[in-house]
């Protein structure tokens, strides 16, 4: 049969290696890694957060500001629960889409309430007589990201 | 008498005209030019300048998210993948990082980056088996969808 232009995909082919020797080599780098983190042989730690209807990107000794208000007092220790992402120097830990909650522990400190710095939004429609003024200022909040930690129970 | 009106030589008069001035060209003290120094003309800036910023704000989102796409579309092309084929694979991975974090992620973390390049790269692989064949043949090993309970 004659090759036309749609007798192939217009993807290259594609080979996956064998299931049994990748079964193999995953459930390898799975004992190193658990091996490297009940050794405790990592750096610094990094975490990515969903926090407040937005993802952060943190470490130890971090100060994250949120744009709204918290229910904790100052000085309040909070557990982060939704983590998505946790690395070290050599390996990472990539959450589909959450890491279960006894494999990373993320705490944090409420430092600061305050306000944000009054912003002025005004509306002005030139030659209609037309313009409003207002300032607002928005609640914010400081947190201390304190630690982050693994535990090695990987599967 | 009763006198229900103030006589005529009672004006009332603006004594505090100097600060209402003030709080106009104290936003203007940064322009250019007699702007910064005149009333009649930093009152027309200082109100430009307001409405422009309270549309940037609007605008600032749209143009941080653009700048985050033309960052991962770098440093996925350093990697072998188009920004499209990155994104869709890592969605269809149930890896849900929006693209702040990858932009982050990319430039401080370009371990990370590539790991997440290569199961982008492993899940399109997958996809085009999948496509093709359309069998009963086993489905590969990182489109399984995962069903997390908490």
């Amino acid at each position: 049969v004659a090759k036309t232009s749609l007798t192939s995909p217009p993807w290259p082919e594609v080979k996956l290696p064998d299931p049994v020797e990748e079964a193999k080599y995953h459930a390898e780098v799975v004992r190193k890694v658990n091996g490297l983190i009940s050794a405790g042989e990592y750096g610094r730690l990094f975490a990515v957060v969903h926090f407040a209807s937005k993802q952060w990107k943190i470490t130890n000794e971090d100060l994250i500001m949120m744009d709204n208000v918290l229910e904790a007092e100052c000085g309040d220790r909070i557990r982060m629960e939704k983590v998505l992402l946790v690395g070290a120097d050599d390996f990472t830990l990539i959450g589909r889409p959450l890491l279960g909650k006894d494999l990373v522990r993320v705490e944090a400190t409420v430092i600061e309430k305050t306000e944000s710095w009054p912003k002025v939004n005004v509306r002005f429609w030139r030659r209609h007589n037309f313009q409003r003024k207002k300032i607002i200022a928005n609640p914010q909040t400081v947190l201390r990201i304190n630690t982050i930690e693994i535990y090695p129970c990987l599967s | 008498m009763v006198v229900l009106s103030a006589a005529r030589w009672l004006r009332s008069r603006l004594s505090d005209r100097f600060w209402r001035v003030q709080d106009v060209l104290k936003y203007a003290r940064h322009f250019r030019g007699r702007k910064n120094r005149c009333y009649r003309l930093a009152v027309r800036s200082v109100r430009r300048a307001f409405v422009r910023s309270t549309k940037a704000r609007k605008e600032k989102k749209r143009f941080l998210r653009a700048l985050w796409i033309t960052r991962i579309e770098a440093a996925s092309l350093e990697h072998g993948l188009k920004y499209p084929a990155f994104i869709s694979n890592l969605l269809k991975s149930q890896v849900e990082l929006n693209r702040k974090v990858l932009a982050d992620l990319a430039i401080y973390e370009p371990k990370t980056f590539k790991s997440l390049a290569a199961l982008a790269q492993r899940r399109r692989q997958e996809g085009f088996l999948a496509a093709l064949g359309d069998g009963k043949e086993p489905e590969g090993i990182f489109s399984r969808i995962v069903h997390q309970h908490y």
